[in-house]
């Protein structure tokens, strides 16, 4: 553990792990990607100028609207959302900070990092140019070839691997770390829209995962799943759209908070019906994956699903209806106060009702045959989507004073907000006009061109309204007067509670809601022997005692939590730079097979990519060892609430966290699965292989399992010899594993002539299919043995005899991949 | 707190292995069972398993309820779009 270096250090900025400059730094990332996003906008609208093309070759243009979209709604309104929540929930519910810090700068780096090699992909003949829905077939190498388009989805892979990380943070700190007498419902609401964001996240990011993850393959490994005519392209539309649509609230959701939040604080009135908006906000996050074939309405998908799905879509736009008249509600009963920040949130409500009715034609299936694929559909989801995020740069203003503590110049923010509404309207409510221009293309009716000329210069007004903000900030920030603690006359979060900006460590003294208000209890903790001190009190939960953290080995007396690691960075970087690798490896390496392995041969065409490929592997493995050892301490918190997850650990409740986001990531390959065989006649198939190694490797993992546990208890017992016994035997185990799987393979590929490609018994993507998902769970056995490596040293250097949970969380993830193969094995070779 | 029996454990291990053998067995006799049985026989023993798995070995029987039922919402939001998406091609 190093120390923290003072702000004015560039070097803080790589280490820190502080919620809040961690915060700061999302936000500044995020708008750096709003301006390179907005950058490619006003390409695209120059390019509309006229109809035809002008300065933008074909496929520069579709590669600025593939970007463009890409950029803003991963890069810019996700992270930009997310920059507040990290600055402010955990002040919000009253904790020091999220519950894995380094995770949290893991999370900022893989994000930023990510959106590096995004450009990167620009300079490796032309990045991905397939509008961002990146459909099937179009996005396999035959239509887009250049390494950038893989270097694009790669980029894509890694920023979702940071949301994972975050996701599963956040769901950890809301559910573990709220502050005495702070239940759920007491939440603030900004809070509440972003516990349903992550909820989202965690299951629909991870079916986009999976969804990238089997377009990888196709593209470096040469699988054929997405040109597979059994369905591959349906297949995407059902994979992409699943995530799709939920994608949608999971943007707007972080700014539906900030308007509830600044509803209240500038109508000095609470959110009318309160508790039907979390209740509605709840609905909207669980309907939000019940509606995903509204995108798929023109596909042959039966008329039993469509209709199915266009109710469903109706339906939710009744709690959102709830959402908009509680807003209405809340201003007419109270006093309104016309800051900066409460016109953009207002602006915003103006904005998305714009957006939500325009989205109610598209979700009838009769409608969208007429507006699909036209600028009616890009002109509603930038109401809804930047509409939406209108209310963010509310937030900016609203929290800018907190984040900075200096005041922002009233008079620039409000001519901002003009400048920006008017040109925002300018742009968009012309595409309503203009709605029969075909989407995607620069080729339109030359009836529209006033129309299109209008919006452009709608864009420019708009773009150039930022200036104002960017100005206003850093003019305020360099010479404006101080903010006091709470600028504004009526909010009732407690981040206005402590000074602007914030101490390091937060609070002053242990902040409680016990007595229905924040307090600050200071106690003179006293050291004492007694684990079941105040913790258990009000974990409720099941005797387990609360041994929360690592309390034995650092009593708190004796300890400061610690604020700075340089290894979220390096990992990052190290990942960066393994991505960057596979983007080109495919195309440096050529390897030819013949009759037997041995004959198999290797052509270096270009070492450059193979080069980086496996320097970021070694740098990950070496990256993720050095954290492993790092002493690094969080802080438990001794009283909080927990409700619904009392009595559950810390690491143990992100480690289910993450393993629920994994089964939505297999859930997805075997659907894939599934999906393609039925497509193809489930009964045309028979296994390609042959049982009985299936069975045995079925036996092994199992028997591997019950080792697993085996080295648990005896690690309970402090038994350090049946630790590493049971350990060595999981190991030895999962190599058999993989061996047999090795042996399989081989028989496969040179005895009967099954490759990634071919099957000489029958359709090739049967092939493709058992070799990528028993791939992906091979490579989960992998990953696997490398952290079961890991204990075992650890062990023989008398680890774990204290505190055995480290066994007990790698065993949890070892008993999942367990029960994958458990479905697997009858999957790929007894059906 | 999870039991630390190693012989609850090896009984559920005995149960496993039991439970992977009759998937074989359905499958190796297909003159007692037709393909239909035989699927849903190993589908059931599959559920069976990672029911065991996760009850037992992931220890989620003595754990906080709530982590059963997050469990279950992934496990349903997989299924649904299983069965949507290859119900939409039918
Ligand atoms: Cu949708």
């Amino acid at each position: 553990m190093s120390e923290l270096p003072p702000k004015t250090s560039l070097r803080r900025w790589f280490v820190t792990t502080n919620h809040k400059d961690v915060g700061i730094l999302y936000t500044i990332t995020a708008l750096f990607f709003l301006i390179m996003g907005g950058m490619l906008a006003l390409l695209i609208r120059f390019q509309l100028w006229e109809p035809g093309a002008q300065f933008l070759s074909e496929i520069a243009y579709n590669e600025a609207v593939t970007t463009h979209g890409l950029v803003m709604v991963f890069w810019f309104l996700s992270p930009f959302g997310f920059g507040f929540a990290n600055y402010f929930v955990p002040l919000q519910i009253g904790a020091d900070d999220l519950a894995f810090p380094r995770l949290n700068a893991l999370s900022y780096w893989m994000y930023a990092l990510s959106g590096i090699l995004l450009g990167i992909s620009y300079f490796q003949g032309g990045t991905l140019s397939t509008g961002w829905t990146m459909y099937a077939p179009l996005n396999v190498p035959m239509y887009t070839p250049s390494l950038g388009s893989t270097g694009a989805i790669l980029a894509l892979a890694m920023f979702v691997i940071g949301i994972t990380a975050s996701t599963i943070n956040f769901l950890t700190t809301i559910h573990h770390s709220r502050a005495e007498g702070m239940g759920l419902m007491d939440m603030p609401l900004f809070t509440w829209s972003i516990l349903a964001t992550v909820y989202m996240m965690l299951f629909a990011f991870a079916a986009l995962l999976a969804v990238a993850l089997i377009l990888l393959s196709d593209r470096i490994l040469g699988s054929i799943y997405f040109s597979a005519t059994e369905g591959g392209a349906l297949l995407w539309g059902h994979l992409f759209w699943f995530f799709g649509h939920p994608e949608v609230y999971i943007v707007f959701f972080p700014a539906l908070g900030v308007m509830l939040e600044l509803f209240q604080s500038f109508s000095g009135n609470r959110l009318v019906g309160r508790k039907w908006v979390i209740i509605a906000i709840c609905l909207i996050s669980i309907q939000s994956f019940l509606v995903w074939t509204h995108h798929m309405f023109l596909t042959t998908i039966n008329l039993e699903v469509k209709t199915l799905m266009m109710a469903t879509s109706i339906g939710i736009s009744l709690p959102f209806d709830l959402v908009v008249f509680s807003l209405i509600y809340t201003l007419i009963k109270g006093r309104i106060k016309f800051t900066t920040p409460f016109l953009f949130a207002f602006g915003a409500l103006l904005l998305f009702i714009v957006g939500g009715i325009t989205g109610v034609f598209l979700g009838a299936i009769v409608l969208d045959y007429e507006f699909r694929g036209t600028y009616w559909v890009v002109a509603h989801f930038h109401y809804v989507m930047f509409g939406g995020a209108t209310a963010l740069f509310g937030g900016i203003y609203y929290w800018f004073p907190k984040m900075s503590g200096k005041m922002y110049d009233e008079f620039l923010g409000k001519v901002h907000f003009v400048i920006f509404f008017i040109g925002f309207n300018a742009v968009y409510f012309s595409m309503f006009l203009a709605w029969e221009t075909p989407r995607r293309v620069f080729e339109y009716d030359p009836a529209f061109q006033p129309m299109h000329q209008f919006g452009t210069i709608g864009a420019v007004v708009l773009g150039l309204s930022f200036f104002i903000m960017f100005y206003n900030f850093a003019k305020s920030y360099v010479s404006g007067p101080d903010a006091p603690d709470n600028p504004w006359e009526y909010t009732r979060t407690a981040e206005w509670a402590v000074s602007s900006p914030p101490p390091l460590e937060n609070w002053g003294g242990r902040p409680s809601y016990a007595s229905g208000k924040l307090e600050f209890v200071s106690e003179a903790l006293t050291p004492s022997d007694d684990h079941d001190g105040p913790a258990a009190a009000t974990d409720g939960g099941h005797g387990e005692g609360h041994g929360d953290d690592h309390i034995e080995s650092y009593p708190y007396w004796d300890k400061h939590a610690s604020h700075a690691s340089i290894w979220p960075f390096a990992l990052s970087l190290a990942t960066g730079i393994f991505f960057f690798g596979l983007s080109g490896v495919s195309s440096s390496i050529d390897i030819t097979t013949a009759d037997t392995l041995f004959g198999t041969g290797i052509t270096v065409s270009n070492p450059v990519y193979p080069v980086f490929t496996a320097l970021g592997l070694l740098g990950i493995i070496w990256t993720a060892v050095k954290w492993g050892l790092e002493d690094f301490y969080a802080p438990p918190m001794e009283i909080a609430e927990r409700w619904p997850f009392e009595g559950v650990e810390k690491v143990k409740l992100g480690m289910w966290f993450f393993l629920a986001s994994d089964v939505i990531v297999f859930g997805a390959f075997i659907s894939a699965a599934v999906f393609i065989r039925v497509a193809a006649g489930w009964y045309t198939w028979e296994p390609l292989t042959d049982s009985l190694p299936g069975l045995i490797n079925t036996f092994v993992l199992l028997t591997s399992s019950f080792t697993v546990i085996l080295a648990l208890v005896y690690a309970r017992r402090k038994s350090r010899k049946g630790l590493i016994a049971y350990l060595s035997a999981t190991i030895l185990l999962g190599l058999t594993f993989l061996s047999i799987k090795m042996w399989e393979w081989h028989h496969e590929i040179y005895d009967v002539g099954v490759t990634l490609t071919q099957n000489s018994h029958g359709d090739p993507v049967q092939a493709t299919i058992y070799y990528v998902t028993t791939g992906l769970h091979g490579l989960h056995v992998v990953i696997g043995l490398l952290i079961a490596g890991f204990l075992l040293v650890r062990a023989w250097n008398g680890a774990y005899q204290e505190d055995p949970r480290p066994v007990e969380y790698f065993g949890l993830y070892w008993h999942f991949v367990d029960i994958v193969w458990v479905i697997l094995f009858p999957l790929f070779y007894l059906f | 707190m999870a039991s630390d029996s190693i012989k609850l454990y090896a009984l559920v291990y005995v149960a496993l292995v039991g439970l992977a053998t009759s998937k074989f067995v359905f499958f190796e006799f297909d003159q007692f069972f037709t393909y239909e049985q035989a699927f849903a026989g190993t589908m059931g023993a599959a559920a069976l398993k990672g029911a065991l798995i996760v009850g037992y070995y992931q220890h989620l029987k003595w754990e906080n309820r709530s982590l059963t039922y997050l469990m279950a919402v992934a496990l349903a939001f997989a299924l649904l779009l299983m069965a949507a998406a290859t119900y939409s091609i039918t």
